[in-house]
């Protein structure tokens, strides 16, 4: 049972690209699109059983260790599974309309599904070199992705995309060599000086000096590929010009990927080397990515740009979350991974399509009057976009506010009011964009705009919809997300 | 489950039904049915406030909802109060509106209609709210909604973008006062309820902390000065039901939560607390009539004199907490039980005035006073009713707001005496501040009402214009209804009023007591407002018939043209504009005001003493924004100026943060 | 084999697999650069023989061999297949930092290595852990190499000799990590490196120049 549905899980999407490589992708559903929408149906499905079970059951482990299931990784493969089908049903309205070649329509296919497979195993991984094998291997697949569209700006981020990444991501693994070594000399043999069930087992015995640098180096590592400063920059620069479904899972949940592996070192350094150290760190690192994200919206012109800094501002708060780090705090942190992921899903989505309305420019000022000229893109955009800044009853507002709440009573009061300080900049920031995107009557001649046809308004409404009822009921996902909190050591 | 849960369930089932409705039907049916439902919901409203106010209350726990953190919901009188407010000027709006939203002005969208039934459900939900999370996602809510219905019109008017863009930036600026304010109490209470954050005791500090934030927070959904600056950009632009139920429902919330936190909650706190109220609602009430007697725009006219009833509502707070913690219960239960009976009064004819300005603008197309004019035979109920509330905001007898305000003197100027040098400071500036008020806010009503509706029409808009369809009628009827029986009777609420200070501040007994008399019992003072309006009655029978009497004794009536010192026949130019009639005290408050004027002139080529053409430029802007506001600008610039430095496009430099980071940490590491 | 002979072995390797390192800063051929690297895949390759027949471990003498393949042949001929794209490009033109400026902060950097590795040469201190600090001193020269160099090859030798840093710290700290982690890693920076390379002639036909100064289109 628990290998089937684990391997399913890996096996699903990997299944999906061998179809589209073979197949090829029509303009039309053809097999390769029919079949990739339905392994993310799947793999959504797989995802719900996987977690229904891991909350009965407790953690599972595959494979000697190498993939585990618990209730973290449980979520995370939901939201992934969540977004990805969301990601993937719209990928058939992009690819439809007016693809350039097929053989670009095949590449895209494969490419996509085994980012997604990447993804998966990154969540599914129970040893921290699979882990940093996977999270490396979403770099490697999304580097061809992001220089889809094969212009000089698409080359460019691609390029920046893949140094900084693969730079941050080689500290990382020099971080992961470290732990190796503190926890061999901690006594654990080789198999399981990696395994992470194991490391926090007995990161007690982790010399905590070794531990510090390793998990500082391990932390930034990840923390880049999660879009937190230092290594932040390739950030607004691969998620502008990725087409716009990949834009989606990159900023909706490969950055939460990364963070979870983030919260996965946090479990073995509070216990090896106390929490200050982390809380510390995050705290900096929090607040750091804050401040640049709020600073560089507020003179921002580029609304591809824009939704990705706002990504890292998203992901700052995820850290101020992860640096309080009870349980009511990674709990909030967690529900927050999957309301920003559908938010800024159904804004990529959105942004795609205005994009595309405007002959492929993306400065605001040349989106005037949205909201008169297409009524329900402007909606659906505008309602993503006020979910991304936290109003209810998007997920988004809970989580801000669990993170608000429970950073005040883990007494990073300070730290809490500079953050949403910053927050308020953004959103000053961030509304003032929308608003002129939006608001208004179209410049110049209003020529009359194609209407978004169901089928490209399908996911949004449905992304928009799971966002609501995330964000208004309780029972559904509590047992799950407290269950992940504390695998990841918060009490 | 008890009435109040009842009609809090059934507003709810009705928002859900609202919103259906609104996204399902067609453009024909939609406006009266949605309408119907936000009506229903306001009265359901009006349902469960009269029962929280009447007798039992209310307590939920609603585990079920909000992820992460629940929510709890519980209503008191102090709540039920609000929220039969809420209602009433809910209803009267929803029906108001159901005939305003069929003329060109209305709002017939699926959104919009959606949006007021959320909004409407929201404001009534959030004196419900027992913990911080719930109140927090109500607030939230209400805001989103109003926000969305502000900038409804924004394809009409650039003016509308605008509004929100400030209502959007000082709403977010309020609810993050709010957050950090309420998650600091939570912190030191160790939970989100309000039953732990009654039972918990932060240090006078923190305390302090916690009240300036909050205040900040409601104070900015209030109105009140400096955060007041969204406002007349924001209630004038929405459409005008929603401008009512902005002006007259939503502005009390940031009273009500003022009141939760600092009375209920935090028990009252520290008298420097109260003091600062007083300030900032004495302020708040300056400047705002002030800005409302210079407005020509009859919509930023009615919201500036929000931002000023406001004021006046805060110092009656002040004054509570002052006295309060000056040792004089009684009297600072007379004092809140003037605010609360001012917020109740506020909200009537706030609501009968913007439905009326709403109307003149549905006639006329218009809301500038100067092209206004000529409307009482046009629109005689209208007139009527708008009178009738510009009266009550002029706080004439026999109006209900003379009844507040003399609540509110009366408490005042007894508690002079009752907290040493600082009351007897204080208070006698803030009775000052009420009286200059009220004078003001005279002169105010009278140009709206006599610029506005009186003499001859200055424009085509206000020559052509008709009396409003039945439901705007009802609507502005309902309003009226309330504030005639709130103006004659207003010991019919005292029992109400008792309650809720009563859970406010923990001061039983009765403040006003009797039926036709308002007996006060802090004080010896008593006020009939029946008696008043019967002698006002007869003092203008008297005087009308003896008009009469003299008209019939001088014998012939002869019909000749008015002596016009050979200027011809008096047009429409002749008469008083808004701004001439606002010109001497624009004159007499210029050091306050600092206009702008000018008086431009264009010659003939010829000759430049042949002047063709004069005009008289004048341009207000808000001081307290002028002051306060363009320095966050600038600095917001500057910060916006950093962008380009730190994501210059050099990958060199992207790297080299990773390399001063990773080197950075290295060295810290090995140093620590 | 003796400890003295162990200890000195290594330390020469060692040093041979830092000298390389700086050599390859002091560089601006990007053939020398690739020969260079090549050098210093040898210089690791033998310090993981050393360590493989003091332990008497075949995996150890394995991996010496995977290395040699890896990092003597097929990486830096990838990196001559980059170099062939890049017709014009044959020699780093302007460095953010002067050769000069880069010897003085390779210098540091070995400082700041010998004070980081502290604590994780008292956590088992002998001579194999006691040449960590120049594993460590290379990663930082790599970080720094990709840092200031401003055209695309020498980005990607910069992102190699990163690499090689790493896996000397993996082999010298604890004989290497576990055997699937290892091939997944070398999987994986080769395929990086193959990404880089295609990249890298994508720029040339698309900029004409793989100096990355072209890179500044994307900016706020």
């Amino acid at each position: 049972m628990d290998t089937v549905l684990i391997f399913t899980a890996i096996a699903l999407p990997l299944v999906a690209a061998a179809v589209c490589g073979i197949a090829g992708w029509r303009s039309t559903v053809g097999v390769a699109g029919a079949s990739a929408v339905g392994a993310a149906g799947l793999l959504l499905a797989d995802a719900l059983v996987l977690a229904v079970h891991v909350t009965r059951t407790g953690p599972v482990t595959v494979a000697g260790g190498l993939l585990r299931a618990d209730a973290l990784s449980a979520w995370m493969l939901l939201v992934v599974a969540t977004i990805a089908a969301l990601a993937c049903w719209a990928s058939l309205d992009y690819l439809a309309a007016g693809h350039p070649s097929r053989h670009g329509a095949r590449r895209y296919g494969v490419l996509f599904q085994l980012f997604v497979a990447a993804m998966t195993v990154a969540v599914l991984a129970g040893n921290l070199g699979v882990l940093w094998v996977a999270v490396e291997a979403t770099t490697i697949v999304t580097a061809f992705l992001v220089s889809h569209r094969r212009t000089r700006t698409a080359l460019e981020a691609a390029w920046k995309y893949v140094v900084i990444c693969s730079a941050a991501i080689a500290i990382a693994f020099l971080g992961i060599v470290l732990i190796y070594y503190a926890a061999r000399h901690a006594g654990l043999d080789s198999h399981q000086a990696l395994d992470w069930a194991a490391l926090t087992a007995h990161a007690d015995r982790l010399d905590p000096a070794v531990t510090k640098i390793a998990i500082g180096l391990a932390v930034l590592g990840f923390g880049a590929k999660a879009g937190l400063v230092p290594l932040h920059a390739w950030l607004p620069d691969a998620h502008s010009q990725a087409p716009a479904p990949v834009s989606a899972l990159m900023s909706g949940v490969l950055l939460s990927v990364a963070f979870a592996a983030v919260l996965r070192f946090k479990a073995i350094a509070d216990v090896a080397v106390g929490p200050a150290f982390l809380r510390t760190m995050l705290l900096i690192l929090a607040l750091a990515t804050l401040a640049v994200a709020a600073v560089l919206l507020l003179g921002q012109r580029d609304y591809k740009r824009m939704l990705a800094y706002s990504s890292m501002e998203h992901l700052g708060l995820m850290a101020l979350g992860a640096a309080a780090g009870t349980r009511l705090a990674i709990a909030a942190v967690l529900l927050h991974v999957a309301g920003h992921g559908l938010a800024k899903t159904v804004a990529f989505l959105g942004a795609g399509h205005i994009l595309h309305l405007h002959g492929g420019s993306s400065q605001v000022t040349a989106v005037r009057g949205l909201a008169a000229r297409t009524p329900l893109l402007g909606g659906l955009f505008g309602l993503a976009m006020l979910a991304l800044l936290g109003f209810p009853p998007a997920a988004v507002f809970a989580s801000e506010l669990g993170i608000a709440v429970a950073g005040g009573a883990a007494g990073l009061g300070w730290a809490v009011a500079v953050a949403f300080a910053l927050v308020l900049l953004a959103f000053i920031a961030l509304i003032t964009r929308t608003g002129t995107m939006l608001l208004g009557t179209p410049a110049g001649p209003a020529e009359p705009a194609p209407p978004l046809g169901v089928a490209a308004a399908a996911p949004l409404v449905a992304g928009l919809v799971l966002l609501a009822a995330l964000g208004t009921a309780r029972w559904p996902v509590e047992h799950l997300l407290t269950a992940a909190a504390a695998v990841v050591g918060a009490s | 489950m008890n009435t109040i849960g009842l009609a809090l369930a059934a507003a709810t089932g009705l928002m859900g039904l609202g919103v259906l409705i609104a996204l399902g039907t067609g453009v024909r049916l939609r406006a009266a049915a949605t309408g119907t439902c936000t009506a229903l919901i306001g009265v359901a409203g009006i349902v469960a406030g009269v029962a929280a106010l009447a007798g039992p209350t209310f307590a939920a726990d609603l585990p079920f909802l909000i992820p992460v953190l629940g929510a709890r919901l519980a209503v008191d009188p102090l709540g039920g109060l609000f929220t039969a407010v809420t209602g009433g000027v809910v209803t009267a709006a929803a029906i108001y509106g159901i005939g305003y939203n069929r003329g060109r002005h209305g709002q017939r969208g699926r959104a919009a209609q959606a949006l007021t039934a959320v909004f409407a459900w929201s404001m009534i939900m959030v004196p419900c709210a027992a913990s911080v999370t719930t109140l927090l996602a109500t607030w939230e809510l209400m805001a989103l909604a109003s926000l969305l219905l502000v900038v409804a019109e924004h394809h009409r008017r650039t003016a509308v973008a605008e509004a929100g863009r400030w209502y959007a930036a000082m709403t977010q600026l309020g609810f993050i006062a709010l957050l950090l304010g309420l998650v600091l109490f939570a912190a030191t209470a160790g939970g989100d309820s309000f039953d732990a954050l009654r039972a918990a005791d932060p240090s006078p500090a923190r305390s302090a902390v916690i009240f300036v934030l909050v205040l900040l927070g409601f104070g900015s959904k209030a109105g009140l000065v400096p955060a007041h600056v969204w406002l007349p950009r924001a209630h004038p632009e929405a459409p005008s039901p929603v401008s009512a139920m902005l002006s007259a429902a939503m502005v009390n919330l940031g009273v009500y939560g003022v009141l939760r936190v600092g009375f209920d909650l935090a028990g009252g706190g520290t008298r420097w607390w109260w003091l600062l109220v007083l300030a900032v609602g004495a302020a708040s009430a300056l400047l705002g009539i002030l800005q409302a007697a210079m407005a020509n725009d009859l919509k930023r006219l009615l919201a500036y004199s929000t931002v000023e009833n406001m004021g006046l509502i805060f110092i009656g707070i002040g004054a509570a907490g002052v006295l309060l913690s000056s040792g004089a219960p009684q009297l600072a239960a007379l004092a809140l039980a003037a605010a609360l009976l001012h917020v109740v009064n506020h909200a009537s004819f706030k609501s009968l005035l913007f439905f009326g300005a709403g109307s003149v603008l549905r006639a006329t197309g218009t809301r500038d006073l100067d092209a206004l004019g000529g409307l009482r035979a046009r629109m005689p109920v209208t007139t009527v009713l708008f009178a009738f509330g510009a009266m009550s905001a002029a706080a004439l007898p026999p109006s209900n707001g003379f009844g507040s305000e003399w609540l509110l003197i009366q408490a005042l100027v007894h508690g002079i005496p009752a907290g040493g040098v600082v009351t007897a400071v204080a208070i006698p500036v803030a009775v000052a501040v009420v009286a200059l008020t009220a004078g003001l806010a005279m002169a105010t009503f009278v140009k709206a009402l006599g610029v506005g509706f009186f003499a001859r029409p200055r424009g085509d808009g206000a020559a052509r214009a008709t009396e409003s369809p039945a439901p705007m009628l009802v609507g502005m009827g309902l309003a009226a209804l309330a504030c005639l029986a709130t103006a004659l009777a207003p010991a019919t609420l005292a029992p109400a009023l008792a309650r809720t200070v009563g859970t406010t501040t923990g001061v039983a007994g009765d403040v006003i007591a009797g039926g036709v008399t308002v007996r006060l019992t802090a004080t010896t003072s008593t006020m009939s407002p029946l008696v008043i309006t019967a002698g006002l009655a007869l003092a203008i029978a008297a005087t009308a018939m003896g008009i009469v009497l003299v008209g019939r004794r001088v014998r012939r009536r002869r019909a000749v043209a008015l002596w016009d010192c050979g200027g011809g026949v008096p047009t429409a130019r002749m008469q008083s504009t808004a701004s001439s009639f606002a010109e001497p005290l624009q004159r007499v408050f210029a050091g306050v005001l600092d206009p702008e004027t000018g008086v431009d002139t264009a010659s003939c080529p010829e000759s430049r003493y042949l002047v063709t053409q004069m005009t008289y430029r004048r341009r207000l802007s808000d001081r307290v924004e002028r002051r306060l506001y363009p320095p966050l600008a600038t600095a917001i610039r500057w910060l916006s100026g950093i962008g380009p430095i730190l994501a210059n496009g050099s990958l060199h430099r992207y790297l080299a943060y990773g390399f001063v980071g990773v080197t950075g940490l290295l060295i810290v590491l090995a140093v620590c | 084999m003796s400890e003295a002979a162990y200890t000195q072995i290594l330390n020469i390797c060692a040093g041979f697999f830092l000298l390389a390192a700086v050599g390859m800063l002091s560089r601006r051929q990007f053939a020398g650069m690739i020969r260079l690297y090549a050098a210093q895949g040898l210089a690791l390759a033998a310090i993981v023989t050393v360590l493989g027949i003091r332990e008497g471990s075949v995996e150890l003498l394995a991996a010496a061999v995977g290395l040699v393949i890896l990092r003597v042949l097929v990486l830096p001929a990838l990196a001559r297949r980059a170099l062939g794209a890049a017709l014009h490009n044959r020699r780093e033109t302007s460095p953010a930092v002067s050769i000069a400026g880069s010897l003085l902060a390779s210098a540091a950097l070995v400082l700041v290595a010998y004070a980081v590795a502290r604590p994780l040469i008292a956590l088992d201190p002998s001579a194999t852990t006691a040449v960590l600090p120049i594993a460590l001193s290379v990663v930082l020269i790599g970080l720094f190499a990709l840092t200031t160099r401003h055209n695309a090859l020498s980005q990607v030798i910069g992102f190699l000799l990163l690499d090689n840093g790493i896996t000397a710290t993996a082999f010298l700290a604890t004989s290497g990590v576990p055997l699937i982690v290892e091939l997944g890693v070398s999987f994986d920076v080769l395929l990086i490196v193959v990404v880089l390379t295609l990249l890298t002639v994508r720029l040339q036909a698309m900029f004409g120049t793989t100096d990355l100064d072209g890179l500044r289109e994307l900016r706020d």
